[in-house]
């Protein structure tokens, strides 16, 4: 009898193992899994729940409102215009540091002397915080204590008095100078890793067919670095999209509102005033937003695989 | 309000509070050395209270017997709960700074608890309180709450009523010194809801020395065809500061008021300048906004003349740095809060927490005056409140009444890194403190005389809303946006906020606010004949 329940043991024991051993991999990544659940699975379902009822501090009650919260940023004059202000900006923001870029990643192709050296200081603005960066812009450009009126004075010949921050449209030119400033080298890096990547023979068999260097740089280095293109500016228009530290500190979304970006608005409307059903209404919408220009440029940069692939 | 206590000399005395009494200068020989040898022994074990030995070692004395009210709580606060820990939550900075060094390490001395201080910008307390209250972390204990939160704080159970705790320890006579203006502003719906604590009525500030030379007086009543004076109107001011921009600039501006976004908030000088004129923010029949009426066209006008007289680029700075510019002595005028004339003074630099601040170059060329038009804001202010959630209200509290007890406060009103303002009568008649600089009687007679006048902030649910639409559209029109589609624009994001939170909702809320002294220029202290009369 104690011989069959010890068999019977080790058979349980053996049957475990064996249920182990075929799992161990959900076993092993559960405690991962369960915590990604936990932040984010349970606060997106929360924050499902906090979109269709009235989350406010200065309203008591949690009461049903269906789609109210979405409609009132929808209507909101300002939610509207900070989001041409995103959109457009990002844009030049993206564009000004593709051109930047690509240009010093022209200029850097070459070695030189110094060449390494170069590079390190160019790329050391991608370790500073947003938050800093957004401090030195304001103090160098600030009225009446920055110095760029008086050196750009110099530099002109005649007396120069804008207010950076303040006056149309330099505010938008101060924004885009301080992501610029502080994101040019992060294309500068992948577009110089696309140029060294393309070979030097195919220069050689255009320059063997006559091609011009303007020819060979439209027709064999644009087509051979779309792809990197493609890649470093999805990355950068799906971040330059979420400005946020940079306006919090040049400009605070002013003057009045003409620098709100949809993250500055549905900060201010989350977390300064309280209006927790806009604020998460509103970004459920930015994501949707950001998804659908995600989307597109994810399409984008697959086609030539999905080309190769059929 | 029914519940007015009118102040009365002898409530003063019946308490027996005579904090001078500590500062007596009628002393022996023998006494003084005793009590010198006294004061350097403190100072050296001082510590953090080395700047401030005289301050702490009044203030304890105040606490082992010589206030009644203070004696009271200290001995409550030992018995019932020695070693307990608080967590207040102050402004950062310059705000924070005598919790951490003055009433934080006294209290740990007499009760032997700490006073662990949050800091915050000023309107992130308002967030950073509700954002505590909304996760019930119960983390904070003492909140330094503004009066123009205490509808909402109380309305959503943020803060307590401390009225029974009041009537528990005998301690209502706390109330009976404070400045008229500042006996309602803690009250809300019949209740108490904290301990007034901070007395921040704007002020004139000016240029002596400008203003009394013998050239420009010549030039101004050349042009003017009357003499060169202090500006009684805002028109006044704004010719004046003009005038002396035209003459003077760019050594020197007439004005300047720092006026980025939040900093100080740039819908302070705007009530201050519709209530002035005799504006009323809402119709209370339909409760449309009013601030874009003709009156709020005028005042905004007046506050867009006052910038042309001012340095350029002063719209996107901060209140420090028009400090700055004034302690240059690059201003003629400034209006501001009442740690304007101490730093004009120097009496603030003597610490090492204001070394930021430059030396002030003005000193003894500062005169003080009533606002234009009399009516000066009393802006932002603080009261000592307990949080709802606090683990140890009855410790808060006894803290709260402890720092804001008559000896005690006058204590921490004279530090000099304090940003706390003189607001009881006690303060302002204090000999000690008439003889921190040679203007400071006259310095503190002004502050009592501006409280008579004050207009006090919107104290109204939604004020944080209010406020930050009407700061933002502001910054709009300083960049050069029409004033009247500026303050349309505000308006109407005005009637949005009051549609979402409720018309009835806000229409009672500003009832109950109309019903306070200073809400409006007609029904200011003065205007109601409880005008305080300090010499």
């Amino acid at each position: 009898m104690a011989a069959h329940a010890d068999t019977y043991g080790r058979r349980r024991l053996r049957a475990a193992s064996s249920l182990l051993d075929a799992h161990i991999r959900w076993v092993l990544v559960a405690p991962a899994v369960l915590l990604i659940l936990f932040m984010t699975i349970y606060p997106l379902g929360y924050s499902m729940w906090v979109n269709f009822v009235n989350y406010d501090f200065a309203i008591p009650g949690h009461r049903w409102v269906a789609l109210d919260n979405f409609k009132t940023v929808w209507d909101d004059p300002i939610a509207r215009h900070a989001l041409w202000v995103t959109l457009g900006l990002s844009a030049a923001a993206v564009a000004v540091e593709l051109v930047l870029g690509f240009l010093l990643a022209l200029a850097m192709l070459r070695a030189f002397v110094g060449r390494r050296m170069l590079m390190v200081l160019f790329v050391v603005p991608l370790f500073v915080s947003p938050v800093i960066v957004g401090t030195f812009f304001s103090l160098i450009l600030t009225r009446p204590f920055g110095p760029t009126n008086y050196l750009l004075g110099k530099v002109l010949g005649h007396t120069v008095n804008i207010d950076f921050t303040n006056d149309h449209p330099w505010y938008y030119v101060s924004i885009v100078l301080a992501d610029a400033w502080q994101w040019t080298p992060f294309m500068f890096v992948i577009l110089l890793a696309g140029l060294a990547s393309i070979s030097d023979q195919l220069y050689e068999a255009a320059e063997i067919d006559g091609a011009s260097p303007r020819q060979s740089f439209f027709f064999v280095t644009l087509p051979l670095l779309t792809p990197i293109v493609l890649l470093a500016v999805a990355f950068r228009l799906v971040d330059s999209l979420k400005f946020f530290d940079v306006i919090y500190v040049l400009t605070r979304g002013g003057p009045g509102t003409s620098t709100y970006t949809l993250s500055y608005y549905l900060y201010e409307q989350g977390f300064q005033l309280f209006h927790l059903g806009m604020g998460t209404a509103g970004s459920w919408m930015f994501m949707v937003v950001i998804s659908v220009i995600a989307f597109w440029l994810v399409r984008r940069l697959l086609k030539p695989v999905d080309a190769v692939s059929a | 309000m029914s519940d007015e206590i009118p102040v009365r000399p002898e409530d003063f005395e019946e308490v027996g509070l005579d904090p001078d009494a500590l500062f007596d200068a009628t002393m022996g020989r023998r006494d003084f050395l005793l009590n010198t040898a006294k004061l350097t022994a403190a100072a050296a074990a001082a510590g953090p209270f080395f700047l401030a030995a005289e301050q702490a070692q009044a203030a304890r004395a105040a606490s082992t017997g010589g206030d009644p009210i203070a004696t009271t709580v200290i001995n409550a606060a030992t018995q019932n709960f020695k070693g307990t820990n608080l967590t207040r939550i102050s402004e950062a900075g310059l705000q924070a700074l005598e919790p951490k060094n003055f009433s934080g390490p006294l209290w740990k001395q007499m009760v032997g608890g700490n006073v662990s201080v949050v800091e915050a910008p000023f309107p992130q307390i308002f967030t950073k309180s509700v954002t505590e209250h909304i996760a019930k972390s119960g983390t904070l204990d003492v909140i330094d709450a503004s009066p123009a939160w205490i509808p909402d704080f109380a309305d959503r159970g943020v803060i307590m009523p401390v009225d029974d705790l009041v009537a528990k320890y005998k301690i209502g006579a706390t109330f009976n010194d404070l400045h008229p203006l500042y006996r309602a502003l803690a009250k809300y719906k019949g209740k108490t809801w904290g301990f007034f604590a901070d007395g921040d009525v704007w002020n004139l500030y000016y240029r002596k020395d400008i203003f009394g030379n013998p050239k420009l007086q010549k030039a101004y009543k050349a042009k003017f065809k009357r003499p060169l004076r202090v500006p009684r109107t805002w028109d006044e001011f704004n010719e004046t500061a003009a005038f002396i921009t035209d003459q003077m600039a760019p050594k020197v501006y007439g004005a300047g008021e720092g006026r980025a976004l939040g900093n100080p908030g740039n819908q302070f000088y705007f009530f201050q300048t519709f209530r002035a004129f005799g504006g009323h923010l809402y119709d209370p029949a339909t409760m449309k906004a009013l601030v874009n009426n003709p009156i709020g066209i005028k005042a905004m006008n007046s506050i867009m003349g006052e910038l042309k007289a001012s340095e350029p680029g002063i719209n996107k700075l901060d209140f420090v740095s028009s400090w700055v510019l004034w302690l240059q002595g690059k201003t003629a005028m400034i209006y501001a809060w009442p740690p304007t004339g101490r730093i004009s003074e120097n009496y603030a630099q003597r610490d090492k927490a204001f070394a930021f601040l430059p030396k002030s170059k003005v000193v003894g060329k500062v005169g003080y005056a009533l606002m234009p038009n009399r009516n000066g804001e009393h802006a932002g202010s603080f009261v000592q409140t307990v949080s709802a959630d606090s683990k140890n209200a009855e410790a808060a509290f006894l803290y709260n009444a402890w720092i804001t007890s008559p000896s005690v406060s006058l204590q921490v009103v004279m530090l000099p890194y304090t940003l706390r303002d003189p607001y009881r009568i006690s303060h302002y008649k204090s000999a000690k403190y008439r003889s921190l600089w040679p203007g400071a009687k006259n310095y503190l007679i002004s502050l009592a005389q501006a409280a008579n006048y004050a207009v006090i902030d919107p104290i109204m649910t939604g004020s944080a809303d209010y406020a930050n639409a009407m700061d933002r559209g502001m910054t709009g029109i300083y960049a050069g946006k029409d004033v009247k589609s500026g303050l349309d624009g505000i308006a109407k994001e005005w009637d949005a906020i009051t549609k979402r939170l409720g018309q009835d909702r806000i229409r009672a809320s500003y009832a109950e606010f109309l019903k306070l002294p200073g809400a409006t220029s007609k029904n200011t202290i003065a205007a109601l004949g409880k005008a305080v009369k300090i010499t």
